[in-house]
């Protein structure tokens, strides 16, 4: 017969392979912030006058370039954010992060504009057609940002096959790039003979295009914008600044932000593993199940844990209440130190998301309603006549 | 007010020596003076009330030294030789001109505030056979020193050091020799390099060595959080204390004997502040310097607490605003109208 291993071996082991992944993390970040020469955000929090929870809390913990920004910021000229996603799936509580910040980057006086990338899901294989992301978009992915509180007069929401504009757009950028660029920029392989041309159109061009259309002249000009990505997005980041410069236009800034890690721990919260993401569509069963069946910082030994504490830098739940609700400023400490257990914590966040998904749901009627006060239609014309 | 109370001034004092070590050096020198100094060159955009605040403070490091039984002497130097060495031989006389009248203000400072400061020209010495005598020592032991060479190249910034070398390091040879010979020298931070080259010749030449003594950083007032964020380091370095158009700011700067007082007013109610002491806070430090025009006038010697008293929480934002808009002009800018 098999020897049983004590809980308190296996709950020990538990939390030392918890915080070295803690660790490794830490470290990744860093490291890449390094690696890529940008500077930390904190800097910024020490001096806006009111900086966001992403950026307070160092979930947003990098920027390249925030000073070409910050005047604008002040309140010294029209600035831009870009910040767009693929619509494979509906919204989730990682999109949810960036789009406040997106938000609060509107409260500080940005023009907000919010490609919606179905051409992008179509080409790297994440729907079936153009017609299906094209649909998820307007049926789940612009009602809910609509919902979360953006002015329809300072924000411009276009679906990629909707705006064809943009793909002239894309055209005038591309020929400031080569294919050598594009390759060594996103790392392509041995196999880049087996991606796709609208692949690799869509990262060469298209992508630039969103990125630096605010500064064409049918939307003011030349100015300062910004990006809110994720590090492994730093590559569109590089290239869109050289095309900036190319077409004499302000390279843009790009802020960074930490992935929200997924409730199954195996990697950011993602569309593409439903389990690891809370939607913001989800119906409260369907919450109340995945929160309960999470990946957590806690231990197997309830005992263990009120001793030693968890582990919540690496925990989802503790991510996800830490990130999205108020009121939740000490609970890093109280995991940490074992004053709060995992069931009690998984509680408190199914009441906090049940109370969000309701509200958050309630208004999505009204928004889908707005969404035609959303979308952007201006034909961008300067190209073709100048 | 004790030597103690006047270094450990929050705000206004940013590294300085101990009292102890001071009035040691004071006590080995006696019966000849502790040697005080603070240099400056100019530009031609006036006389920034950051001058003022070397000026007044030399003055305060003195009469606390006296206080406590010490000899004292001040010396403000205006370095005019030096400010019309980046100037262009057109310009030369203009510039001679120039530290006349700073040389002036100077002494209009004594009048107003009774700061017994001793005014010294670079001319008036940098030809003397005395001094050049000194500047030769310095150079031929630094050249036999790679050391001390390496460091001399180190107070130049690095995309000036084949000009200057091309130029012996004259400048920098010229400011060693000027400083080397005091006890306490008084400037801002980004001085220290000058300052660290004569006290390792001082000590191999087995004499004493300058002590640096650090006011805080100079800043801009009426810049927003922005500029402050775009400018990396500004913290530790500021602008340049006595010229008014460092980073071409000379609207941003409160100028004695030019700027008027309403103007001021706004700058400061528009200005950047905070409650993080490691921040820059450009009002606080015209705040400080006003207290310390207010003390001479008064005859006060009380401390000045108004960092602490900002910090926390005893004085408001608002209330400070205000504080330092009307003290800059009651006791500063009313002082020298022309």
């Amino acid at each position: 017969m098999k020897e049983q291993v004590p809980i308190d071996l296996i709950a020990e082991k538990d939390y030392k392979d918890k915080v070295a992944k803690r660790d490794k993390e830490s470290l990744y970040y860093e490291g890449k912030a390094e690696e890529l020469s940008l500077k930390s955000t904190k800097r910024f929090a020490e001096y806006h006058p009111n900086p966001s929870k992403s950026i307070l809390t160092g979930i947003t913990f990098a920027h390249r370039d925030l000073e070409s920004v910050v005047q604008s910021m002040a309140g010294e000229g029209p600035w831009a954010v870009i910040s767009g996603l693929n619509p494979s799936g509906p919204l989730h509580f990682g999109h949810k992060q960036i789009f406040e910040e997106v938000l609060w980057m509107q409260k500080q006086g940005a023009e907000v504009f919010i490609p919606i990338t179905n051409d992008e899901s179509y080409v790297v294989g994440k729907v079936k057609s153009l017609s299906e992301s094209r649909k998820i978009a307007y049926d789940k992915v612009i009602p809910s940002i609509i919902a979360m509180g953006f002015s329809p007069e300072k924000t411009h929401i276009f679906v990629d096959s909707d705006y064809p504009d943009l793909y002239n757009l894309a055209i005038d950028i591309s020929k400031h790039l080569t294919l050598n660029k594009i390759y060594k920029v996103f790392g392509f392989g041995e196999n880049k003979e087996d991606e796709n041309p609208g692949t690799i159109f869509y990262r060469g061009g298209i992508q630039l295009a969103q990125i630096l259309l605010p500064q064409y002249e049918e939307f003011g000009g030349k100015r300062p914008s910004v990006v809110p990505v994720g590090i492994d997005q730093y590559p569109y980041i590089l290239l869109a600044r050289d095309a900036a410069l190319k077409k004499g236009f302000t390279p843009p800034a790009a802020t960074f932000v930490r992935f929200e890690e997924g409730l199954d721990g195996k990697g950011k919260m993602s569309a593409s593993r439903p389990g690891s993401a809370i939607f913001l569509t989800d119906n409260l069963e369907d919450a109340k199940r995945k929160i309960k069946s999470a990946y957590t910082g806690g231990s197997p030994s309830a005992a263990f844990q009120r001793e030693h504490g968890g582990v919540p830098e690496i925990c989802p739940i503790y991510q996800l209440r830490a990130y999205h609700f108020p009121n939740n400023d000490g609970l890093k400490e109280q995991c940490a130190t074992g004053k709060i257990l995992c069931g009690e914590c998984k509680k408190q966040a199914t009441d906090e998301v049940s109370v969000y998904l309701a509200e958050h749901q309630a208004k999505l009627p009204v928004a889908k309603s707005k969404i035609d006060k959303f979308l952007l239609k201006k034909p961008i014309r300067s190209i073709l006549t100048k | 007010m004790s030597i103690e109370a006047l270094l450990s001034t929050n705000g206004l004092v940013k590294e300085a020596p101990t009292a102890k070590s001071i009035l040691a050096r004071a006590d080995y020198l006696a019966p000849s003076p502790i040697r005080l100094f603070y240099g400056e060159t100019y530009d031609d955009k006036g006389h920034t009330i950051d001058s003022l605040k070397y000026y007044l403070f030399v003055s305060n490091l003195a009469e606390t030294l006296q206080k406590a039984g010490r000899l004292t002497d001040s010396t403000i130097l205006i370095a005019d030789t030096a400010a019309c060495r980046n100037v262009g031989p057109e310009n030369q006389n203009y510039y001679m001109v120039l530290g006349e009248e700073r040389a002036n203000f100077v002494k209009k400072v004594n009048k107003v505030y009774k700061t017994g400061l001793r005014v010294v020209k670079m001319s008036e010495y940098i030809h003397s056979p005395d001094f050049l005598g000194k500047r030769e020592k310095i150079i031929e032991q630094c050249k036999g020193d790679p050391t001390l060479m390496e460091a001399i190249k180190k107070t130049v910034p690095e995309s000036k050091v084949e000009i200057e070398r091309e130029k012996g390091f004259l400048y920098s040879f010229d400011e060693i020799a000027t400083i080397i010979n005091f006890d306490v020298k008084v400037g801002p931070p980004r001085e220290d390099l000058y300052d660290n080259v004569a006290r390792s010749i001082a000590k191999r030449g087995g004499k004493n060595q300058i002590m640096s003594l650090f006011l805080t950083p100079s800043f801009p007032v009426g810049m927003n959080w922005a500029y402050f964020f775009a400018n990396d380091g500004i913290e530790d370095h500021g602008i340049t204390a006595y010229k008014a158009g460092s980073k071409r700011l000379q609207k941003n700067r409160v100028i004695i004997e030019g700027s008027n007082p309403t103007y001021i007013r706004e700058l400061i109610n528009n200005s950047f502040i905070s409650l993080n002491r490691s921040l820059p806070n450009p009002v606080l430090d015209i705040g400080i310097i006003c207290e310390m025009a207010r003390n001479r006038l008064e005859g006060n010697e009380r401390q000045i607490t108004l960092a602490d008293d900002f910090y926390e929480g005893r004085v408001s934002e608002t209330e400070l605003k205000e504080t330092v808009g009307i003290g800059v002009e009651k006791y500063i800018l009313s002082k020298f109208q022309k």
